[in-house]
Order: C-alpha cells, then sequence, then structure tokens
C-alpha cells in the first residue's frame, strides 16, 4: 500500500462516478428536452409528470405496498426469531436455512411460482381449491395488492429477519425477568417490554423494506401490471417502455421522487442503527436467554414455521419444475403427468436469445463479482484502514448506492451511455451493476478488514517482509472468507438482476431475468419455467463451487509453503 | 548495538488541532542493555519507539542504530521497517491467526530467504529458548496469551535482531502471569545479550526489568538513569511522584551541611540529600518514600527528623497498612507495619534517616 496518499482520490473518483454521475444525470435529463441532449432547459417533464391523473393512484398504491410489505416481513421476522432465540422449538437448524435459501431463488421466480398458483383463471392452487370445494370464483386473486404485499413480504423476510435476529439474541432478559417479577404475565411483557426495546430494531427492518420495496420491480411487474396496479417502478417503466415513445425526461422526473424518498429514508436507517446501541442495551455478563417453554403449542407452532420454509424454498422451485415439463398450466392429474415431457427445455436450449441471455448473465456474474470485489476490496480498506477525513466522503458515497432503486439510476445512467460507445452493451449493464450493488460487496469485505488488527500488517513488516509479501501472505489469506461471501453474494444479485437490467438491456445485451419477464408477458410458462431452473441450478453452482473454492484455499495456505 | 536519537519531532493532528506527540527528543539507547521508555498513557513513549522500529515517520531529526542512520529528515533518509532488522513484540502480540507456531516463528527468516534447512534448526533451537518445543504444529489460534507472547518473542528474536523492541507485551497478561513473565524475560535478555527497548506504564515492571530508564512525559524526556537513581535520587519532582509513592513537603533551603541540606518546612526543620546542590535561600522539596518511615507509638526520640503526629487513617491493604498521618497541617503518607500497634486518632512519632530523603528543586 504505497501509495495511500494517491488510493483514496482514485477510489473517490471512481466510486463517486459510480454513484454521483447517474443521480446527476437523472436530474440533467429531467429538465432536458430530448433523449441524449441536455440542451433546452425545461420544466415541462415535471409539470407532465406531475400533473397526471393516474399519479395520485400510483402513489397511495405504493404507499400501502412498501408499508404492507414492510409489516408483514417484519411480523415474520419477529415471529421466527423470537421463536429461534426464546423459545424451545425443536428443529432450530431450519431457521438459519429461511434467513439463506430465499436469497439464492431469483424474485422474478418466486413472484412467478406465485402468479402459477394463484392466478384467479388457471393458478392451479384456486382451480384445485374450485374443484375441492366447488367453488364459482377463483378462491384468492393473487393480481391484487393483498397478493403483491404478501409475496413483497415474503421475499423481503430474509432482510428483516438478519436485522430483527442479532438485537434479539442481544436482548437482555433481565429486562423481562424484571417485568415478570412486576406480576406481568408473558403476553403483557412482551407487548409492554420485549417489543419497545427492539423498537429500534424493529423500525430499522420497516425503513430497509420500504426502501427495497420502492426499488422492487419482479413484484409489481408479474403480479401488480397483470392486476392494473400500478405503483412508482412499474409507472416509470410504463413511461418508458409502452406508448408511442418512450420519454425519458418525464420517466426521470418521476423517478426523482422515488430517489429522493429511497435517499431519505436510507439515511434515516443509517441514523437509526447507528444510535441504536443507546437502545438494545448488549448485557456485558454472558448469559443463556431465559428459555420460554412452549408445552403444548409446540408442534402447531413448528408446523408454522415449516408451512413459511415450505412455502419459501421448496414450493417456488416445485411449481416451476412441474411447469416447465407441461405444454400449458394445469392441475396435477393423471392426464398432466401423462403430458409431461421434456419439450420447453429443449425449447429453450435452441432458442438464441435465451442462450444469448444465458452467456450473458454468467458472464456478468463471474466478471462483474469480480470487478466489484476488487473495488470493495480497496474501498473497504481505505474506509477501515486509512480513516481520514476523504476516506469518510467515501464511505458515504459508498454508501448512497443502498438507497438506489435500481430502475432510477439505471435510467440516469441511460442519459449517460447513449452518448458512448457503451451504450446497448453488456459493459453498460455491468457499470450499473456494480454502481447499484456496491454496498454489498463492501459490508462483507469492511468487516473482514475490521478483524484484522493493525499490529498484524506491522508486525509483518518489522520482520522483514515487504508490503507485497505482507499483502500476499497475511491480508489477503486473512481476507478470504470476507473476499468469498461478497463475490458470491455479488455474482448471485448479477447473474438474477432485474430492475437496472430491464432498463440498460437491448437487443445483444438481453439477460437471463428480463428474457424471463419477456416470457411471462408472452405468457410463455413452459418455456419461462424451464429457463428459471436452469438459472436456480448456474446460480447454485456457482455459489457452491465458490464456497469450496474458499475452503480449499484457506485449508491449503497454512500448512504448505 | 547503540541507537542515537537526534531532535526527533512528531507531530499529529487530530480533529483540526495538532498534537505534538514528541518535542525534540535526543536519547542514546546503549547497546546490549534493557532500556525502557516509561511514562503515562499518552507521553509519546509508543509512538518513540514505532518511530525507531520505523512505522512511524517523524516531521525531523534523525535516528541511527548502530552505524546506520535509519532516519534523517535533513538527509531525506527513511529506511522502511523491513529494512532495518530489528525485532519486536507487540501488544495485542500480532501472532498471525491462520498460520501455525512453526510458520508464524519461520517468517522473518522466510523474508530474508535463509535456507530451509536452517529454518528448521532455529525455529526449533527459539522455540527451545521459550519453552515451546513440541508446538511446532499448534495452530496460533490455540494458544494460550502466555503461549502466544512466547510465540511473539521467539519470532521477534529468530532472525537474530540489532536490537528487539517490545510494545507493553505484559498488559495482556494476568496480573500472576505477568510477574512470572517479567523474571523470564529478565533472564531470557540478560543471557542474549541484546539491545532491548521496552516500552511500559508499569513503574514495576520497569524497575524490575530494566538496565535503564528513560521517563517521559508529554512528548518529552524527563530523566534517563538506572532504575535505582531514578528511585532514590531523582532530580524531578515529576518522576520522583510517577516512580512510586512519594511524600513531597515543600519548604526553604537555609544551610547546607556537607552532602546534606537543610529544609525549613512547615513541620520543622528536616534534613535531606542535596543531589542537585539547591543554594541556601532557594525554595525546594523534600522527597521522602512510605517506606523509609519509621513508626513508634512508645518512647520519644529526640534528633534529627523526628516528628510527632496523630493518626489519621489506616487503610488495610494486606502485607501491611497503608496509614496517613497528620503534622499540623500537612499529612505524611506511610506504611505501617503490623507490628506497629498504631490506632486511628491516636498518636504517633515518625522518623527517618537523612540518607532516605532527598531535595528537589521546587
Amino acid at each position: 500500500m504505497g501509495n495511500k496518499s494517491a488510493l483514496t482520490p482514485i477510489l473517490i473518483v471512481i466510486v463517486g462516478f459510480l454513484t454521483i454521475s447517474p443521480v446527476l444525470m437523472l436530474i440533467f435529463g429531467s429538465f432536458s428536452e430530448g433523449f441524449g441532449t441536455f440542451s433546452g432547459f425545461t420544466l415541462s417533464k415535471y409539470v407532465e409528470a406531475y400533473t397526471d391523473p393516474e399519479l395520485s393512484a400510483v402513489l397511495l398504491n405504493t404507499l400501502v405496498f412498501t408499508l404492507g410489505s414492510a409489516a408483514v416481513a417484519t411480523a415474520l421476522a419477529l415471529f421466527l426469531s423470537y421463536m429461534y432465540t426464546r423459545t424451545n422449538i425443536p428443529f432450530k437448524f431450519f431457521f438459519g436455512v429461511i434467513s439463506i435459501i430465499p436469497m439464492m431463488i431469483p424474485h422474478i421466480l418466486f413472484s412467478i411460482s406465485w402468479v402459477l398458483l394463484l392466478n384467479p383463471s388457471n393458478g392451479i392452487l384456486n382451480r384445485y381449491l374450485m374443484e375441492l370445494f366447488e367453488l364459482k370464483k377463483a378462491f384468492f386473486d393473487i393480481y391484487s395488492l393483498p397478493g403483491m404485499i404478501l409475496v413483497e413480504g415474503l421475499l423481503d423476510l430474509p432482510v428483516s429477519y438478519l436485522i430483527i435476529a442479532p438485537a434479539m439474541s442481544a436482548f437482555d432478559v433481565s429486562l423481562e425477568e424484571s417485568s415478570r417479577v412486576c406480576g406481568a404475565g408473558t403476553l403483557r411483557t412482551f407487548t409492554r417490554v420485549t417489543l419497545p426495546v427492539l423498537r429500534p430494531a424493529i423500525l430499522a427492518s420497516v425503513i430497509l423494506v420500504v426502501v427495497r420495496c420502492l426499488a422492487s420491480f419482479s413484484v409489481p411487474s408479474v403480479i401488480g401490471m397483470p392486476g392494473r396496479i400500478y405503483v412508482l417502478a412499474t409507472h416509470i417503466y410504463r413511461i418508458i417502455s409502452t406508448g408511442f415513445s418512450a420519454d425519458y425526461g418525464k420517466a426521470a422526473a418521476v423517478g426523482m421522487s422515488a430517489l429522493a424518498a429511497a435517499i431519505l429514508l436510507i439515511y434515516l436507517y443509517r441514523y437509526l442503527t447507528s444510535e441504536s446501541d443507546r437502545y438494545v442495551t448488549i448485557s456485558s455478563r454472558g448469559f443463556k436467554p431465559a428459555i420460554i417453554d412452549l408445552k403444548g403449542s409446540k408442534y402447531p407452532l413448528l408446523g408454522f414455521v415449516g408451512l413459511i420454509s415450505f412455502v419459501l424454498i421448496v414450493l417456488p422451485v416445485l411449481v416451476l419444475f412441474y411447469t416447465s415439463m407441461l405444454p400449458y398450466v394445469m392441475v396435477p392429474s393423471a392426464k398432466a403427468f401423462s403430458l409431461m415431457s421434456w419439450r420447453n427445455w429443449l425449447e429453450v436450449l435452441e432458442d438464441p436469445i435465451s442462450l444469448l441471455a444465458l452467456k450473458n448473465s454468467v458472464m456478468l456474474g463471474l466478471v462483474g463479482a469480480t470487478l466489484g470485489v476488487i473495488l470493495s476490496i480497496f474501498v473497504s480498506y481505505v474506509i477501515v484502514k486509512v480513516r481520514t477525513r476523504a476516506a469518510g466522503v467515501l464511505e458515504s458515497l459508498s454508501f448512497l448506492s443502498f438507497s438506489f432503486p435500481g430502475m432510477v439510476i439505471g435510467i440516469g445512467f441511460m442519459w449517460f451511455f447513449v452518448r458512448t460507445p457503451l451504450y446497448a452493451t453488456i459493459w453498460a449493464l455491468l457499470i450499473g451493476y456494480i454502481a447499484v450493488y456496491l454496498p454489498y460487496g463492501i459490508r462483507p469485505l469492511s468487516s473482514a478488514f475490521v478483524q484484522i488488527h493493525s499490529h498484524l500488517e506491522e508486525s509483518s513488516k518489522v520482520c522483514g517482509a515487504s508490503s507485497f509479501t505482507t499483502m500476499r501472505r497475511i491480508v489477503i489469506p486473512l481476507l478470504i472468507p470476507g473476499i468469498l461471501s461478497g463475490w458470491i453474494l455479488m455474482a448471485s444479485i448479477f447473474m438474477r438482476e432485474l430492475t437496472v437490467s430491464v432498463v440498460l438491456s437491448r437487443p445483444g445485451s438481453e439477460v437471463l431475468a428480463v428474457q424471463i419477464l419477456r416470457f411471462s408477458e408472452d405468457g410463455l410458462w413452459g418455456r419461462l419455467s424451464a429457463l428459471g431452473i436452469i438459472m436456480i441450478l448456474i446460480s447454485s453452482a456457482l455459489v457452491t463451487a465458490a464456497s469450496f473454492l474458499g475452503k480449499t484455499l484457506a485449508k491449503g495456505r497454512s500448512p504448505a509453503e | 548495538m547503540e541507537i542515537r536519537i537526534k531532535g526527533l519531532t512528531r507531530d499529529y493532528s487530530s480533529g483540526g488541532k495538532g498534537i505534538r506527540a514528541l518535542d525534540h527528543i535526543d536519547l542514546t539507547i546503549p547497546a546490549n542493555r534493557i532500556f525502557t521508555l516509561l511514562g503515562p498513557s499518552g507521553c509519546g513513549k509508543t509512538t518513540l519507539l514505532r518511530c525507531i522500529v520505523g512505522l512511524e515517520s517523524p516531521d525531523s531529526g534523525e535516528i541511527a542504530i548502530g552505524d546506520d542512520v535509519v532516519f534523517s529528515r535533513e538527509r531525506n533518509i527513511f529506511v522502511p521497517p523491513e529494512k532495518r532488522g530489528l525485532g519486536m513484540v507487540f501488544q495485542t502480540y500480532a501472532i498471525w491467526p491462520h498460520m501455525t507456531v512453526f510458520d508464524n516463528v519461520a517468517y522473518p527468516l522466510k523474508s530474508r530467504k535463509v535456507p530451509m534447512e536452517e529454518i528448521r534448526t532455529r525455529v526449533a533451537r527459539f522455540l527451545d529458548f521459550v519453552q515451546l518445543t513440541g508446538f511446532e504444529n499448534r495452530p496460533s489460534t490455540k494458544l494460550s496469551g502466555g503461549q502466544q507472547q512466547r510465540v511473539a518473542l521467539a519470532r521477534a528474536l529468530v532472525a537474530e535482531p540489532k536490537v528487539i523492541l517490545f510494545d507493553e507485551p505484559l498488559s495482556n497478561l494476568d496480573a500472576k502471569l505477568r510477574e512470572e513473565t517479567r523474571k523470564e524475560l529478565r533472564s531470557f535478555l540478560t543471557r542474549l545479550k541484546i539491545t532491548a527497548v521496552y516500552v511500559t506504564h508499569d513503574r514495576v515492571e520497569a524497575l524490575a526489568l530494566s538496565d535503564r530508564i528513560a521517563v517521559m512525559r508529554a512528548g518529552g524526556i524527563i530523566e534517563v538513569g538506572d532504575p535505582k537513581k531514578i528511585y532514590f535520587r531523582s532530580d524531578s519532582r515529576f518522576v520522583a511522584d510517577f516512580i512510586g509513592r512519594a511524600n513531597l513537603i515543600k519548604g526553604k533551603v537555609v544551610a547546607l551541611e556537607g552532602a546534606h541540606g537543610i529544609i525549613d518546612t512547615d513541620i520543622g526543620a528536616i534534613a535531606g540529600l542535596n543531589n542537585q546542590n539547591i543554594a541556601p535561600g532557594r525554595n525546594a522539596m523534600l522527597c521522602v518514600r512510605p517506606e523509609f518511615i519509621r513508626l513508634t507509638t512508645s518512647g520519644v526520640t529526640e534528633g534529627r527528623n523526628v516528628f510527632r503526629g496523630k493518626v489519621e487513617t489506616l487503610l488495610f491493604i494486606g502485607e501491611a497498612y497503608e496509614g496517613e498521618i497528620r503534622i499540623g497541617d500537612t499529612r505524611i503518607t506511610t506504611t505501617v507495619p503490623p507490628t506497629v500497634d498504631a490506632v486511628e486518632g491516636g498518636d504517633i512519632q515518625i522518623s527517618f534517616d537523612a540518607d532516605h530523603c532527598f531535595l528537589l528543586p521546587a
């Protein structure tokens, strides 16, 4: 790290380009007359966007959708983490699985599997229940706000769980015990003591899920649009992808409010999580939290947890696989099983666009995650180890993109790319991905850096090792777990990316999620499912290979050499 | 190897304002001795050590180790730490968690491209030296605090450095282990005949371990001397107070008697060693350590340095009592052996030899 002084400014320029430039482009774009030029300052796009009679309904839908999903996700996360940390419920290993696995199933596929189950005309579950109870109407219409909230809430459950569970396990139980001694029962203690003390974590979870819902495109497009329920993301999408001509200026003008709301919320989130130490009491003495005996309700509650895991993990894959084998969507029956074949799979494997999308997504996953992690290593190094005022600027800059709704940032980048040869190439997608998802690489790497005490590096130098040797033999081996989890996280996000891609992807730079969205718009459920299963298989294989590689690297380092 | 430091200055800026961590330090650290930098936290002792080893670059001055100038602002010389050929034991030990004990100790030799055969013999020799034979393949995460400390010592010694530096190496050990390790370290270093620079804020550690001590305060060196000189005949009021418990009594020198000076104080005239030749008529301060004060409750002795007072408080601290004696408005701290039948509020007589106390400039 010889050129410490040069490193920080270079990184500020790179990260600044990735985070500030799309925002600036978006602002310029929203004030320009035509697409791709900055000439002709105009307010007309704002006037047009905010006098749109449909906007008020869109905003109301957005509010209900985001808050509803946040409530569902947070309530479920509270329930699961309470069960995990505080009760004697059996099979606790389930909970770790619940919090990790759904990240592997692309959101768009999860949303589509629910459409296949619960759409009002031929949803498998709907048809089945109608036959069973001889109903005239579909049991549940997924193409509705409650449907969207249910699916989005389940999708964001892992995020919520990762915030609530640590707070729950750091909870000082003596607070509850004193409430019990004062004569309050379990329920009263929970509502009067436990919940209020956990308030910062609950608020943080709600805010983060709201930000993610603002950025979410899978559920609004796959479930909302067929039911004509538009939220901000789909409203913007409608402006740029349907009608006579795409109006990027108007889309930018609408996007400004989504971006502003998200940035505001994410800094509120940061404030809450940095202040949270004051509220959540972490007791210094080692203790095992008092375990509540669930007695008779143990197995019904376990059943509920099992149902959630089934719905989150097994069901989507099962439904997709089942659908991929059938010529059209039908309720499982002897007839259905007799019609099963690999036809959809063969069609997908012969479809040039699907194959191109597959190639592009794998490329973006591998190269994008590698570049993203390399950038994250340097940025985390500066944030954690250099700690100058400039490093603080870098930290704020990189945190900014945590709030970015992918689609809005994609529109910002459009203004930039359209003037460069990058336009309509997968490099445009690559830059967009890294800009929006950089915090997912920085987070595991900065916590890895925090664990490397500066004495470990200094002592290597005193022992006569050069900076390069110190990097190779001390820093990198200790960083491997962080590098690996950052890489896996970024690679799996990039492989399934939809919201940035839906704006920046052009003929020739198709990616998997966009291709799946096209299939769903055309109702080609069989091919969609086949491609979806291929997508899940590839990303699981990638994750497994990467973690295996990491384990051998970590093991092989120390005894050898 | 001797270390010579001239005019060393190091400034920090934190929160917008500058802090001078080292202020024109001039110091010669003698070869093959244990030299301790002692001082309260924030006095600059660790900064000085890090400048010697090369982990920090001073703002001005010069450092020479043996015949090599390793740092000089004027001549624009800065030898990086890896080229200085020193050994260091860190406060956290800095044992690399991804390596075994053998790999940790072999690291300095591998960096210096020593042949593998020789690495094996030298690592074995030094592990034997720190009594860790048989631990070669132990992962370093499976070591106790004391064992980690020995691995750190073996690693610092294995390349036979010109100088070995210690940054508060015992502060992470519990009290009992600290005492044992202190003794061991002293015998290791004496046997090796190596120049050792040791940083600590613990005065007992400094007194027990060192051949010479430099007491530091606010970025400067106040006094340098061997442990007995520092303890018994310090030149500075700060050092006298910092190095051990001390009673400091203000007064004015009225006469000289050979090596002694007579100082007139609130409790009467006291005779003490006048090492600094403070002239009569000057204000001065008498320093007497609690353990040199004799106490008696019966009988009256006449003579020099004998005073009568009342026992103000008695605090039981195990091997003795800590007593506070009041003479007029002056309070004197003493060590009261359990054999003295002192009671709180009772009369008591104190006395001490003129050779066991000394005068300091006020």
